[in-house]
């Protein structure tokens, strides 16, 4: 399906989310999260296990320790922009297939709605807002800019990031593995033209037809 | 005031000014807005697709830890047509415990029968929707040319086949929803919305509430998507606006993902029986039509057949159209992108294939055969409207796609390759209205320390609107684009036209022409006083003011420094609907000359399909448009690509899938609701038919429109067999084999 990097921590939201209808899924996404509780388990040493009420936790975010309190069923995602107003990731499908809330975790990418928050601590987490620093944009996100590869823009950090990534593993990848790195993203504007476009520019190689 | 006739700017690849911050996830959007103290709030929405409430009890709820507010959206007693209707909206101090209050409400329904699919609803006996009527269907309106008993006959060959295309979803990658806070009196209300109509959205506020005109401000600095689905508060809005009111607290109410689907907008279905007959020169004679769509619940206002046989309609002498709109118990249609047409392109271009198919005519010698013919009446009103040179303007696009994608050499008769993976092509047209109208004030202000402002209520959907504005001040103020500081998205400024239906570059271009050439024009008259110069002596070069008293050429910045006065400012809007009435000098300036009216464009498609599992891969498509005069080709070019794309997914892979027993609709995410990932989609060359001397007239609606029957052509082409239903899945293209090998016509 993609080629993100899932953090397996019991049973995955997507299994719970399937159930039919709006009102089940909007209510049990955090319910299902309380009741298994996959997180208090996967905590060694801490007795009576932690939660369901709030925990302080420390995240790494973009080179920086910042704390704050989660119950232990919030995602990264949700501690990212609900509780650090960190919100260059996005949250659209919530449930591991658009990729619009992807971030790097220890340098590779993940989705963010699918971390939890307290699996995240000890970790280097680096969103979209990274890659500008001191006025100066990284080659990803001004190829993007060039090449006129967003639209709403919505999905556009996540897509940078995910291509980011690759980039970072791979500085001399062809067109046809950093294109493969986006695959578990979605852009509903329709920016995959343009996004070619960038990425042919950040390879160095000419576009043919 | 004409456009500038040597554009500097106008018209060239300008990148969007906003791109760092989108692309590096600083822009804030209103699902990013946090405020301080802010609350989150939920729906309860109907798991029925038809039922009565019975009771509903919110006791429980109330104790759950973090509980702040309700606000009852309907009552016990209270009727609900489609499941995900709301019911109750809950606020609480995090999301969390939001959705903990939802699980402990306790609500119980009599459940009322329900019709979820169109065919199952043509049928019903009863109305499940409300509403007058005895049945869930509704007259549509039908049309017959006269002697039309007649139409049929001398023709060298007629098919009759049915075509159709299921209901699809917007999903706007940023849901529905808004963040709403009161000031310490509750005097006044701001929100930041997504939304494509700022001032729209403030003022559905304002009327709810009852407030006093400028006593609501509706914020959108950015907006993740809306394709015609976001016009208003909508309920979400209203609820988060009152639990902020009732809880004294910033509310945040954005649709999760399945919500979104579920009730933020769908584009109609649409159906139909079409019986096509053709001379052997490939002349269409007579095109009969029985349709029907849904719209949901609503009496389908959106589904419209009335342009059928589309495009192609004035050149066809004889039409006769059966139409009904069936209703459902699903989510009301919202307007999407070109409402109306590609479901109609879809019930025309397809059986205009299988006519030419029959009549042994090459589809592109067919189309070519019926286009609409330049109006000649028309001309003489509007002669550079699309309807006075719509031939002209096909013709001259087929010409170059034609060329563009090798149509002569790669083209073959339908089904004429062997093996089992076929490619083929297939084409179609569209058009648009488009077209521009006031309000749209904008305001200019040239500072005296060398920045310039630009002002406007209006919204940046992913337009780059913003970059829009940009582009022609600095086209008048001889400057670049990123000279220009542009604030948009803000209610407080005034009034502006909703961004639907292309129509928000050809209304707000003019404005800001006029607003930038006043600024300029009041700029060097106070520095004629400056300088003790003749205004006449002084005008604009690039980065320049050029004095001709004494051939100085002063930097733009240096001149701003000796204004004398901290700024000029000029503000400019269209004529108002009166003076456009009684003016006919003004009519022709501002919507023949500067903006106008209909675009055309045509497509083509090259698919790959496998006979063997059905799977169609679309492997090159070519796109030819016109969109009058182009502010920003970049941005123009990604507009059609964009376009091209969502009618791609349109063609293959999306569509809203009900369930008969449940009435739910099983694929409210994006796991089943399918969306082509950048591997999907092949490259798509888009050139932009450059007609400058129209003047502007907006490219977002028609790129998407032709898309999706151009795909069912190259099949068709592919395979010489005809998938007759969007999307043209695996499922269906092996149906449509199988049905073939049994023999079937
Ligand atoms: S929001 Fe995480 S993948 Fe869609
Ligand atoms: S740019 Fe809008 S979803 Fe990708």
């Amino acid at each position: 399906m993609h080629d993100h990097e899932t953090l397996e921590s019991g049973p995955s939201r997507r299994d719970f989310l399937q159930e039919t209808g709006a009102v089940v899924a909007a209510t049990a996404l955090a319910g299902a999260a309380t009741m298994e509780s996959p997180a208090a388990e996967l905590q060694p040493g801490t007795g009576g296990g932690i939660g369901p009420n709030a925990v302080k936790i420390t995240l790494n975010v973009n080179g920086r320790d910042v704390q704050t309190s989660i119950e232990p069923r919030v995602t990264l995602l949700d501690a990212l922009r609900n509780y650090l107003d960190v919100t260059g990731c996005k949250r659209v499908c919530d449930r591991a297939t658009c990729g619009a809330c992807t971030v790097m975790l220890d340098g590779k990418v993940v989705y963010a709605c699918t971390v939890l928050a307290i699996e995240a601590q000890g970790r280097q987490i680096r969103t979209a807002e990274s890659l500008y620093n001191d006025g100066k944009l990284d080659a990803v996100p001004a190829a993007f800019v060039r090449a006129d590869a967003q639209q709403c823009g919505f999905c556009t950090p996540g897509f940078v990031v995910a291509m980011k990534a690759v980039l970072d593993a791979n500085p001399q990848a062809a067109p046809a593995q950093v294109e493969k790195g986006l695959q578990g993203n979605i852009c509903r504007c329709g920016t995959y033209e343009q996004m070619r476009d960038a990425i042919y520019a950040l390879c160095n190689t000419k576009r043919g037809n | 005031m004409p456009w500038p006739t040597t554009r500097r700017v106008i018209g060239t690849r300008v990148q969007r000014l906003d791109g760092n911050e989108k692309a590096t996830g600083r822009a804030k959007y209103s699902f990013d807005i946090n405020r301080p103290r802010m609350l989150h709030a939920r729906i309860l929405r109907s798991p029925h697709a038809h039922a009565t409430i019975k009771t509903l009890d919110t006791a429980a709820a109330e104790k759950v830890a973090g509980f702040r507010a309700f606000y009852l959206i309907k009552k016990a007693g209270a009727e609900v047509f489609f499941a995900g209707d709301e019911i109750i909206a809950v606020a609480a101090d995090t999301e969390e415990h939001a959705d903990d209050c939802l699980r402990a409400i306790r609500v119980e329904y009599n459940v009322l029968a329900h019709q979820v699919k169109e065919a199952d609803s043509l049928r019903s006996t009863t109305n499940t929707t409300g509403g007058a009527g005895v049945t869930n269907v509704n007259a549509g309106g039908d049309f017959t040319t006269d002697n039309f008993e007649n139409a049929f006959a001398g023709t060298a060959a007629t098919v009759q086949a049915d075509y159709g295309v299921g209901v699809i979803s917007h999903q706007c990658l940023e849901s529905h929803g808004l963040v709403a806070e009161w000031d310490d009196k509750q005097e006044n209300l701001t929100v930041w919305a997504s939304t494509q109509a700022v001032p729209n959205t403030a003022e559905g506020l304002r009327v709810h509430f009852k407030m006093k005109p400028g006593e609501v401000k509706c914020i959108t600095n950015y907006m993740g998507g809306g394709f015609g689905s976001k016009f208003g508060p909508d309920i979400q809005g209203i609820a988060a606006a009152e639990l902020a009111r009732t809880t004294r607290q910033a509310v945040k109410l954005m649709l999760d993902r399945a919500e979104e689907v579920t009730v933020g907008g769908i584009r109609p279905s649409a159906f139909g029986n079409v019986k096509i007959g053709g001379t052997k020169e490939g002349r269409i004679q007579a095109f009969e039509v029985d349709c029907y769509g849904t719209g949901g619940v609503s009496r389908g206002a959106t589904v419209s057949f009335a342009i059928l046989p589309y495009v192609y309609g004035p050149a066809v002498p004889n039409i006769k159209r059966l139409h009904r709109v069936v209703r459902t118990n699903i989510q009301t249609a919202r307007a999407m992108r070109a409402p109306n047409h590609p479901q109609n392109s879809i019930l025309t271009e397809l059986a205009i294939d299988d006519l030419a198919a029959r009549l042994n005519v090459n589809p592109m010698t067919m189309r070519l055969a019926n286009l609409p013919p330049d109006d000649v009446a028309e001309a003489k009103t509007n002669p550079r409207g699309y309807i006075a040179q719509r031939g002209s303007i096909y013709r001259a696009e087929i010409a170059i796609i034609r060329k563009m994608c090798n149509w002569d050499r790669d083209w073959h008769v339908p089904g004429a390759q062997k093996g089992t993976i076929k490619s083929g092509m297939g084409m179609a047209l569209h058009t648009w209205g488009g077209g521009g109208r006031g309000p749209n004030p904008t305001r200019v202000t040239i500072n005296a320390n060398g920045t310039v402002l630009a002002q406007s209520s209006s919204q940046d959907l992913g337009t780059a609107q913003r970059t829009l504005m940009a582009i022609i001040i600095a086209d008048v103020l001889g400057l670049q684009p990123t000279d220009i500081t542009v604030t948009l998205g803000d209610s407080s400024f005034g009034p502006s036209t909703p961004s639907g239906g292309s129509t928000t570059a050809p209304g707000t271009s003019p404005a800001i022409l006029k607003a930038a050439e006043t600024a300029r024009d009041a700029f060097l008259t106070a520095l004629a006083g400056r300088l003790n110069v003749q205004r006449n002596q002084l005008s604009i070069a690039p980065g320049v003011v050029v004095n001709a008293a004494n051939n100085q050429r002063i930097p733009f910045r240096d001149a701003c420094s000796q204004l004398g006065v901290p700024n000029v400012q000029a503000n400019a809007d269209w004529p108002t609907t009166k003076e456009l009435q009684n003016s006919a000098p003004l009519r022709e300036e501002w919507t023949t000359r500067l903006t106008n009216q209909g675009v055309g464009g045509v497509q083509i498609a090259e698919v790959k399909v496998d006979t063997e599992t059905g799977i169609v891969t679309c492997s090159k498509f070519w796109a030819v448009q016109d969109c009058g005069l182009i502010i920003n080709k970049l941005a123009c070019e990604s507009q059609v690509a964009g376009g091209v794309i969502m009618g791609l997914n349109y063609a293959l892979y999306e569509e809203c899938i009900f369930d008969r027993v449940t009435g739910r609709q099983v694929n409210a995410d994006m796991e089943f609701y399918k969306l082509a990932g950048i591997a999907d989609m092949p490259p798509i060359q888009v050139h932009m038919h450059d007609m400058p001397e129209r003047g502007v007239i907006g490219i977002g609606e028609p790129p998407t429109i032709a898309t999706a029957a151009a795909v069912g052509n190259a099949i068709f082409n592919a395979i010489g067999v005809r998938v007759p239903i969007a999307p043209f899945t695996p499922e269906r293209v092996l149906a449509a084999l199988a049905n073939r090998r049994a023999g079937n016509p």
